[in-house]
């Protein structure tokens, strides 16, 4: 059957279905659901719809919450930038040493490297070289063998 | 607005809403908790779409994105099986498994290949079951429903030409267990 044929007979055979019909608790559940919206607290609901004591209220504590945030705010900014001076001062002092630390320790780390590294290096490298060499000749040879790829 | 005005709503409206769930969902329960979040959306709208001509649009699209919302959690599932090959080829002719107009099917008849259909339907997964149902029963375009699955449009229609052939077997196996 082409595509199109099976398309239209199914199509047919599905508008055919009857609409399934909804259970007999779906009524009594939204019903029930609605009238739990309806009869919700009155602070779940939108702000416009609280009563009026409670509107004025939120409303003069949200003033009053702006208004402080005013006045404090040049006050909070002065002691926020003397507390970042202070810490940025210390922490200056301890870069410093951590700096002299990370030095020493640069030092200390290239004397190792020419008493011990240096002299092993050709050796390090020849080996890796051999290995790459042996894989490549042992991916051949299973190619070869075992996929029978020429 | 009235309650008793809200439930005739309900009451014209819920076979739709329902139906147009469970086909999406293929679950009678999922489909009952997204109707029942539909109608509480359309009662905090009902001063608006009580008495419109275009209630029933609106409703069917509410219930199409919050059944698409609640599969969302699969969409991953979704993708990854609708990739995988199928190994349901049949070779009985569709046409075969349905009665011809000659025949002398009764109504009985008629409504028990019915009730197998729409359970056929229910037990698609989802990636072929819910192109299938938007393209069907909503008459959406392949590109529209490419759209708002976010899949590919070679992907919408392998999975629904995949989900008529599964149909068609369904229809197929039950007309030779007769």
């Amino acid at each position: 059957m082409h595509r199109a044929d099976l398309e239209q007979a199914v199509h047919d055979e599905l508008r055919r279905l009857p609409l399934p019909e909804a259970p007999s608790t779906l009524l009594p559940r939204v019903m029930a659901a609605v009238q739990a919206w309806t009869f919700r607290p009155w602070y779940q609901r939108a702000w416009f719809t609280w009563p009026l004591g409670w509107q004025v209220m939120s409303l003069a504590a949200f003033v009053g919450l702006a208004g402080a945030g005013v006045v404090i705010a040049p006050s909070a900014e002065q002691a926020f930038v003397a507390a970042m001076a202070a810490r940025t001062s210390a922490a200056t002092a301890a870069l410093g040493s951590v700096l002299g630390h990370a030095e020493a320790a640069i030092a200390a780390g290239r004397i190792v490297w020419r008493a011990l590294g240096e002299p092993l290096v050709p050796y390090a490298f020849t080996v890796v070289l051999l290995m790459c060499i042996a894989c490549v000749a042992f991916g051949t040879v299973l190619n070869r063998v075992a996929f029978e790829r020429t | 607005m009235s309650d008793a005005a809200f439930e005739a709503f309900v009451r014209r409206f819920q076979d739709m809403v329902f139906a147009t769930a469970v086909r999406l969902l293929g679950n009678p329960a999922e489909a009952e908790d997204v109707a029942q979040t539909v109608f509480l959306r359309a009662f905090e709208r009902f001063d608006t779409i009580g008495d419109s001509p275009t209630a029933a649009g609106w409703l069917k699209a509410v219930t199409r994105h919050a059944c698409l919302n609640h599969l969302a959690r699969y969409r991953n599932r979704w993708r990854l099986f609708s990739e995988m090959g199928r190994d349901d080829e049949s070779e009985t002719p569709y046409e075969a498994t349905l009665p011809s107009p000659d025949s002398p099917a009764t109504a009985f008849e008629r409504e028990r290949q019915e009730q197998e259909l729409e359970r056929a339907l229910r037990q698609l997964p989802d990636h072929q079951r819910v192109p299938l149902v938007l393209f069907h029963f909503d008459d959406m375009s392949y590109q529209a429903i490419a759209t708002l699955l976010g899949v590919s449009l070679g992907k919408v229609k392998t999975d629904i030409h995949r989900g008529r052939e599964a149909l068609r077997k369904h229809l197929a196996d039950t007309d030779a267990s007769r």
